[in-house]
């Protein structure tokens, strides 16, 4: 046993899993920051877990802030926000990059696979669409409902992200990347830092209308919009959309 | 105190009883200039630890009580109760038997190490069993198995290990007639977990963490009159962990130390090959990331500094991804009434470590999933990408007076800021010390720190100023200030008093301190500033 277990072969070190079928879909908050030189692992993470299921099924957002968020300077753009602060230590995290999978609790990044694998595969009480249009910049947002299992009570939480930023990102071997570019960043959230209270019942249909004025320092051409209901339980179900221009 | 409920302590008869209790408590205060804060009004790392001890049986617990702690540990660590407790049976003196928690070494603790470090909040303990063997003159045998502590828990994985020690001068006459002693040493460890940790490389990929993990050490340990050479080699087998990028590559180290040390000179020189040897008794990436849960111990090959300034930039061995070390110390003793000894001589160290990266070559896992499970190869002289840290001290003791000690330090120094903290690049210094202490009656003494450190870099120069009044036996009053010329121009103040009243201790005071590293025996923890009144309470009894 002793020497045996001193080599092990090649093909015994990996354990090949087929990827679930998603019968929802999957939130997962990802606390970064721009001054966290692992961060970007955990960004790599979520791209493969979106090449694996898709953005429809995955969605995934950059919360910076907590210790290595940077809030920027005269120089250099700053991604962390207040709110994403303030959910870095409502969740009680302790260190960057951990993540969210449907707000169970704290994963570790290389644990990210197992998580969304776990969560697309439960079924979900609730049917949920997003859509948004942007006009003299104003963002209108549209959300529908219909519940589809008993009775859901929650919040509903509508947040804005953006893609395709351009900022300084501590990297994993110790340099700093100026020209960094950051996807599916938190910006707003909408209906305030813990959303609104909904209730949903089976078989029924429910619609909600928002607007928020587009920050001029975003790029409203990369912006989208995830709206999710959450309760103790975890996230119920998730919708992202593109905004229509 | 020593309480002899039956017979007397001296000749370990009957039955003794002794303990102590070491209380360290703050009432923290907001401070926006330094970013502390005030979570609660009062906290406390307290220990109270009770030994009672007889002819043939031992028996010990300690209570701790943290669950308000200090700033900068990990959360985990919040909580009370009696985490250690053991009982030792002996039997004459070639059997001892222990059960409950207990800290153990095999050589230099490259594949065993457990010990508490409270100012580090690690105690790595085992819950389980040893047996302690010395079957003859000469031979040492042990073997033990059991469960390691994480803070308020015990890993699962068991952690079994057997450790063989000769002294073949015990044996060989010829080496004692030569007045040699030589010591040969074997250990083999095994780590066995079997929990259902799941980490994945891809979304389609998981690691099949192996349920086996061994680690083996032999050593030699050769002593001839001023002369002393230890070489020691260590392998751990593929232990894929968060920390190593889950390679399975083998972990190995190696050292070879040799010393002379006659009246009045001694010197040193070391040096140390590491890779991958961080062995931990979780695979759960929150426990394993932190300073708990490890199972071995790499000796830092940089000198223990005592001084503020020198301990600002302070290097954390880099166990995961190895480091090659290497360090140097001259000591040498200017005897009396030479003309540079003086009247009282003078006593000149000079200490020279060089901590430098590993070579590795990543094996490129793009096309091919299994490739990244190697890691790198690596080749076994050749260094690799730049200095981790580097040292240079002087120190210079000499009594100038009857009543007055003079101790200049200056010490250089570059402190690879990326490598031990994640990013900040290579701080070069240059730190000046004047330690100077001053009788000013038999129970009078003075002593003053005066400490500059020079750097372009980081938060750029830092000055710092200490006095401290001696009263003995009773007092001891203590006021510094540690101020950051550089950037931020914050002062970092304290001021102490401390009293020693028979077994009891007790130093209070009010303190402003910096966010950085502490570090002991080359593991650090990130402290938060703080900024409050302090207390701390000691009794033995």
């Amino acid at each position: 046993m002793l020497i045996s277990c001193d080599h092990i072969e090649r093909e015994n070190r990996l354990i090949y899993e087929k990827p679930a079928t998603a019968k929802r879909v999957v939130l997962l908050e990802d606390f970064t920051g721009q001054r966290c030189v692992n961060c970007p692992k955990g960004t790599e993470v979520i791209e493969q877990l979106i090449a694996e299921y898709g953005d429809t099924a995955v969605v995934a957002v950059g919360i910076h802030g907590g210790p290595l968020g940077f809030s920027g300077n005269d120089t250099t753009t700053g991604l962390a926000t207040e709110v994403g602060d303030e959910y870095y230590q409502h969740w009680n995290l302790e260190y960057q990059p951990v993540g969210l999978v449907n707000r169970h609790h704290p994963v570790n990044y290389p644990e990210w696979a197992a998580a969304v694998k776990e969560e697309l595969g439960k079924p979900a009480p609730i049917n949920l669409q997003v859509s948004a249009v942007i006009n003299n910049s104003i963002i209108y947002i549209h959300v529908d409902a219909l519940g589809t299992e008993g009775l859901t009570n929650g919040m509903l939480q509508i947040w804005i992200l953006e893609d395709g930023i351009r900022a300084m990102q501590m990297m994993p071997d110790g340099s700093s990347n100026p020209d960094y570019i950051h996807h599916h960043v938190f910006r707003k959230a909408v209906n305030g830092t813990w959303g609104e209270e909904t209730t949903i019942k089976e078989g029924e249909k429910y619609s909600w209308e928002f607007s928020q004025a587009a920050d001029p320092e975003w790029n409203t051409s990369k912006l989208s919009i995830v709206a999710f209901v959450y309760n103790d339980n975890g996230v119920q179900q998730v919708s992202k959309t593109k905004i229509i221009q | 105190m020593c309480c002899c409920l039956a017979g007397t302590a001296q000749e370990q008869q009957g039955i003794t009883f002794s303990g102590s209790i070491q209380s360290d408590m703050l009432i923290p205060q907001d401070d926006e200039d330094t970013g502390a804060t005030k979570e609660r009004d009062f906290l406390t790392n307290t220990y109270a630890d009770l030994l009672l001890q007889s002819k043939h049986v031992d028996a010990g617990l300690r209570f701790e009580y943290m669950e308000h702690p200090l700033p900068g540990f990990e959360k985990d660590f919040a909580g009370w109760g009696v985490p250690n407790f053991w009982i030792k049976g002996r039997l004459g003196k070639k059997v001892e038997l222990t059960a409950g928690t207990f800290y153990e070494q095999f050589g230099s603790g490259f594949v065993l190490r457990t010990y508490e470090e409270r100012s580090m909040g690690i105690d790595n303990s085992l819950l389980g069993a040893r047996i302690v063997l010395k079957p003859v003159e000469g031979v040492t045998l042990k073997a033990l198995s059991g469960k390691q502590r994480c803070y308020w828990s015990w890993n699962k994985a068991l952690i079994s290990g057997a450790d063989a020690e000769v002294s073949l001068d015990d044996f060989f006459s010829f080496l004692q007639n030569y007045h040699t002693h030589l010591i040969v040493g074997a250990s083999w460890v095994n780590k066995y977990d079997d929990s259902d940790e799941k980490a994945y490389v891809t979304p389609s990929y998981r690691v099949n963490f192996p349920q086996f993990v061994n680690a083996w050490d032999v050593r030699a340990s050769l002593n001839h009159g001023p002369w002393s050479l230890l070489a020691e080699y260590a392998q751990k087998g593929p232990d894929p962990a968060f920390l190593n990028g889950y390679n399975f590559r083998k972990g190995s180290a190696a050292m070879l130390s040799g010393s002379y040390s006659k009246k009045g000179l001694s010197v040193l020189l070391q040096v140390k090959r590491s890779e991958n040897m961080s062995f931990k008794s979780t695979y759960d990436i929150s426990k394993a990331v932190g300073t708990s849960s490890t199972i071995n111990y790499l000796p830092p090959f940089t000198q223990d500094q005592t001084y503020e300034l020198a301990t600002l930039y302070p290097y954390a061995t880099q166990v995961a991804s190895g480091e090659w070390a290497y360090q140097a110390e001259l000591g040498y003793n200017f005897k009396s009434k030479t003309p540079l000894g003086g009247k009282y001589g003078m006593l000149v160290k000079v200490n020279f470590s060089h901590i430098h990266g590993i070579n590795r070559q990543f094996y490129d896992s793009t096309d091919d999933v299994f490739a990244m499970t190697d890691g790198y190869s690596s080749l076994f002289f050749k260094w690799g990408d730049g200095t981790y840290f580097q040292n240079l001290d002087i120190t210079v003791t000499r009594k100038l007076s009857k009543d007055f000690k003079l101790n200049l330090m200056y010490m250089n120094q570059h402190y690879n800021m990326t490598v031990v903290e994640g990013g900040g690049g290579m701080v070069h210094s240059n730190i000046f010390i004047a330690d100077g202490k001053y009788q000013i009656s038999r129970k009078t003494t003075i002593r003053g720190e005066l400490q500059y450190l020079a750097t372009k870099d980081d938060l750029k120069d830092w000055i710092y100023g200490m006095l401290e009044l001696s009263l003995v036996p009773h007092w001891m009053i203590t006021v510094a200030d540690l101020y950051n010329i550089g950037d931020t121009h914050i002062h970092y103040y304290q001021g102490l008093v401390t009293c020693n009243f028979g077994q009891h201790r007790i130093q209070a005071g009010y303190v402003r301190t910096k966010v950085g590293y502490s570090c002991a025996g080359g593991v650090c923890r990130w402290i938060p500033a703080t900024k409050g009144f302090t207390i701390s309470y000691n009794y033995n009894f």
